[in-house]
């Protein structure tokens, strides 16, 4: 101060602004303690977390110690790595659908057509920047014998797997895949004669597109109504793979384009696909509900909900709407569940299995790897194959997942996207 | 025994839960010297009952012992000094290891213990059926246990070594002392790296074994530091690195193990040359008994607990008693040899420094051990000789 002072400097005239206390009710009081004391109070209290853990709740200290999650590129042991789920699928033809879209032909690694039914969907793992992101896309084929079996991947804003392959997949690359999952399907019957009314907005088509082709062949006295909403005329996906369907079947496809931005001189629908226009167009189209329609939906979330909505106001039973829905990865809530490693206790005909699941892992993943066979197809929830009943604990399931809310009421939960917030129980149902 | 009906009758989830309580309390009460008792309970309750070496922080062990200076550096142990020039000149790095050895602990090609080690039809009888994958999951958790516990006792004896260091009064042996600070080191280092980034797995630290940890490390004798960490510890270490050197095929451990054995042959060497005179020239008859006694008990614990009661709980806790565990471990076909080879080495060791007196040996012959008793001493067994012994068997 004195040294300040002499080089001119004078004390600042204002007290400078102190940090604010901090509360008393966030004070430990054992910071007023002497240190050794303190010290002593703090063993004794974990001494006796220890002790009343043990004898009255029955918690036995975790045999692991907990390691950091490695980083990638470290060397990590099979231990606690899931096996492997995907296979190997090969890439035989790519084909340019839209300027957004392309058509990826696989086959499974040995040649042989991969086996699938109507609307069902493959997993797909794609590694991009080290990280390997899970994404589902429909088979858009129809599932008949000879016919080649393909994907069809839209480019979504900011998707970095979508845009990943439209950008780069090419004839002789491979893929890993599960699956094929789903239950957005038709079983199929030659005798049948029905009417399906499918609606259908942007890539919403693909797995539509694999029911109406697959139905109308096998069932030669049934039809469908499609109304399918695009942004532009140059946006339809299998535009003229449907202009030559409906060519070929007549009456039995109804295609109605509705267009966002429709060319000059269009004559069809307009607009998004809300309930004002749905409701008008299920009225020009001149589709009166039987009570003997079967509806099937997919495509972005508000065409969904327009669809119910317009679908329910024509008194359509839930029971007879199928719909597809894909979630856009990153609304997903992921949830790590607990931050340490927790036993989950399987049952599994009529024997239980202890499984150690480590942070970040899911149910599935851990009781893969420890040897258990698990139900399992799409390992992304959205097929329910995975489903089983929590018996007690707590599990913590990825949303949005395809289980119903009267599913969650009842207490299942999905192994793909479930991980255990503490020790838990589960039983695979039908084991 | 009364405990044990009391036990077979209580609901399964009670008795899960008192079950190690009493399995400790009979530990603490089959210690016949009070001496012993005495100075190991305080031991016993911090690490079986209070668990202190689980609670998940750091654990703090005050050490009473003096610190020994001599300021006229004496040339007072020969054989010391020799096994100091040794050390210096057998130095290794581990990270020569061969590390880019890919491990894979689940390959029943490449196990890291015998497929046979655990007794499967044992567990079949208590209901437990494993797959295929399940039993090398299983052995793959028993190496990774094994491991984890050579590690836990490897920083017990990093910290006992600086401590011996500081409280031998032989000059020569404070030089030894301290490459076997800087061998316990590289130890820790290796068996952390291969736990961490080979196996990915580490357990907790055996109760039993933080019982004697505990117990070396706050007792102020400066000899029972030495009999505890350089002869107990260091020995049966020695017995269990050899044991799974001959047993595993993973061919990175086996380089590891090989290193570190004969590393371990030194410090055992050494504990046998400082305590040889010691014990039989400077101890009363009853500071011998209760060294002895303090032997004995030891070993006691190390065969009959070290039973890898934390692979118990994170497979079979649900399923199983701690009881049914630990007779299944005690006569799977792995243990036994395990055990074998561990009291083969220490034996002769106590004999040589004499503690295995004619009071003492009906205890070890009580308990099988005294087969061991003509074996060779740590100080007439080099480490390459052991390796070479270990290869022939």
């Amino acid at each position: 101060m004195l040294l300040d002072r002499t080089r001119g400097k004078t004390p600042a005239p204002l007290i400078e602004k102190l940090p604010s206390p901090t509360p008393l009710d966030e004070v430990d009081p054992l910071v007023l303690l002497p240190r050794r004391l303190a010290d002593r109070v703090r063993t004794a209290h974990r001494d006796v977390a220890m002790l009343g853990g043990r004898l009255i709740f029955g918690k036995t200290p975790a045999p692991l110690i907990e390691r950091p999650q490695r980083a990638p590129g470290a060397v990590v042991s099979l231990a606690r790595k899931a096996p492997h789920m995907t296979r190997t699928v090969e890439v035989v033809d790519v084909v340019r659908e839209t300027a957004d879209a392309v058509s990826i032909y696989l086959t499974e690694e040995d040649g042989s057509p991969i086996e699938f039914k109507p609307g069902q969907f493959l997993s797909v793992d794609v590694t991009v920047d080290g990280q390997t992101l899970r994404r589902a896309y429909s088979l858009a084929s129809a599932c008949l014998p000879g016919v080649p079996v393909h994907i069809t991947v839209k480019r979504m804003p900011d998707g970095r797997v979508s845009n990943r392959l439209n950008d780069t997949i090419k004839t002789g690359d491979t893929l890993s895949v599960l699956g094929p999952s789903g239950n957005f399907t038709i079983e199929p019957r030659s005798l049948n004669e029905r009417h399906f009314v499918m609606l259908a907005g942007g890539s919403g088509i693909t797995p539509i597109m694999s029911l109406l082709e697959t139905v109308l062949h096998h069932e030669k006295r049934s039809k469908v109504t499609l109304i399918y909403g695009n942004r532009g005329w140059d946006d339809i996906i299998f535009r003229e793979r449907l202009a030559r369907l409906s060519e070929r079947l007549g009456e039995r496809l109804v295609i109605d384009h509705v267009l966002e931005k429709p060319p000059t001189g269009w004559s069809g629908g307009e607009g998004l696909l809300s309930d004002d226009v749905l409701l008008e167009r299920l009225d020009a189209l001149g589709i009166e509900d039987d009570g003997m329609l079967r509806y099937f939906i997919c495509g972005p979330t508000p065409m969904m909900e327009a669809a119910h909505e317009v679908l329910n106001r024509r008194g359509v039973d839930a029971a007879r709407i199928a719909e597809e829905r894909f979630t856009h990865p990153e609304d997903r809530h992921a949830g790590l569940g607990s931050a340490k490693t927790e036993l989950v206790v399987i049952s599994k005909g009529g024997s239980d299995h202890g499984v150690q699941v480590a942070p970040g892992q899911t149910i599935l993943e851990a009781a893969l790897a420890a040897g258990l066979d698990m139900p399992f197809s799409c390992a992304m929830g959205g097929c329910g194959a995975c489903r089983v009943r929590q018996r007690s604990g707590d599990i913590q399931v990825e949303e949005p997942n395809c289980l119903s809310r009267s599913e969650k009421e009842q207490g299942y939960v999905l192994t793909c996207v479930g991980r255990p917030l503490a020790q838990s129980r589960i039983e695979v149902e039908g084991s | 025994m009364l405990t044990d009906k009391v036990l077979d009758n209580l609901p399964f989830s009670i008795r899960r839960r008192l079950e190690p309580y009493i399995e400790a309390v009979q530990v603490m009460t089959e210690t016949s010297n009070p001496k012993v008792l005495r100075a190991m309970a305080p031991s016993g309750v911090r690490g079986l009952i209070l668990q202190r070496g689980k609670q998940g922080v750091p654990t703090k062990m005050p050490s009473h012992h003096q610190t020994h200076f001599d300021w006229t550096y004496p040339n007072d142990q020969p054989e010391m000094r020799d096994l100091y020039t040794r050390a210096k000149e057998q130095q290794w790095n581990g990270e020569d290891l061969p590390w880019h050895i890919d491990v894979d602990p689940e390959n029943p090609e490449v196990p890291i213990i015998p497929p046979e080690f655990m007794s499967y039809d044992e567990l079949r009888g208590m209901g437990i059926k494993l797959t295929e994958l399940e039993k090398h999951r299983l052995n793959a958790s028993v190496g990774a246990w094994m491991l984890s516990q050579f590690l836990h006792g490897e920083q017990g004896a990093l910290f006992a070594a600086a401590q011996v260091t500081e409280a031998v009064q032989f000059f020569d042996g404070k030089l030894y002392g301290s490459t076997q600070v800087v061998d316990e080191g590289r130890h820790v280092e290796v068996f952390h790296r291969y736990l961490d980034t080979k196996l990915n797995k580490l357990y907790q630290i055996n109760d039993n074994l933080f019982v004697i940890i505990d117990a070396l490390i706050q007792d102020s004798r400066w000899d029972l530091k030495f009999l505890g960490m350089q002869i107990m510890v260091e020995g049966l270490a020695l017995g269990a690195f050899g044991t799974l050197y001959q047993m595993t095929k993973e061919p990175l451990l086996k380089e590891l193990l090989k290193k570190v054995i004969q590393d371990e042959a030194r410090h055992v060497h050494y504990g046998v040359i400082a305590l040889r005179d010691h014990f039989q020239n400077e101890l009363s008859e009853s500071e011998q008994r209760e060294r002895e006694d303090w032997a004995f008990e030891v070993a006691l614990l190390m065969r009959n607990r070290f039973l890898s009661y934390e692979v118990y709980e994170e497979w079979f806790e649900h399923k199983i008693t701690r009881k049914q565990w630990a007779h299944m471990v005690s006569h799977s076909p792995g243990f036994e040899i395990f055990r074998q080879v561990m009291f083969q080495r220490l034996v002769p060791n106590l004999r040589e420094i004499g503690l295995l007196s004619d009071r003492i040996k009906p205890h070890y012959e009580r308990v099988g051990l005294m087969q061991y008793f003509d074996g060779r001493s740590a100080d007439h067994l080099s480490g390459d000789e052991l390796i070479a012994e270990l290869d022939a068997a």
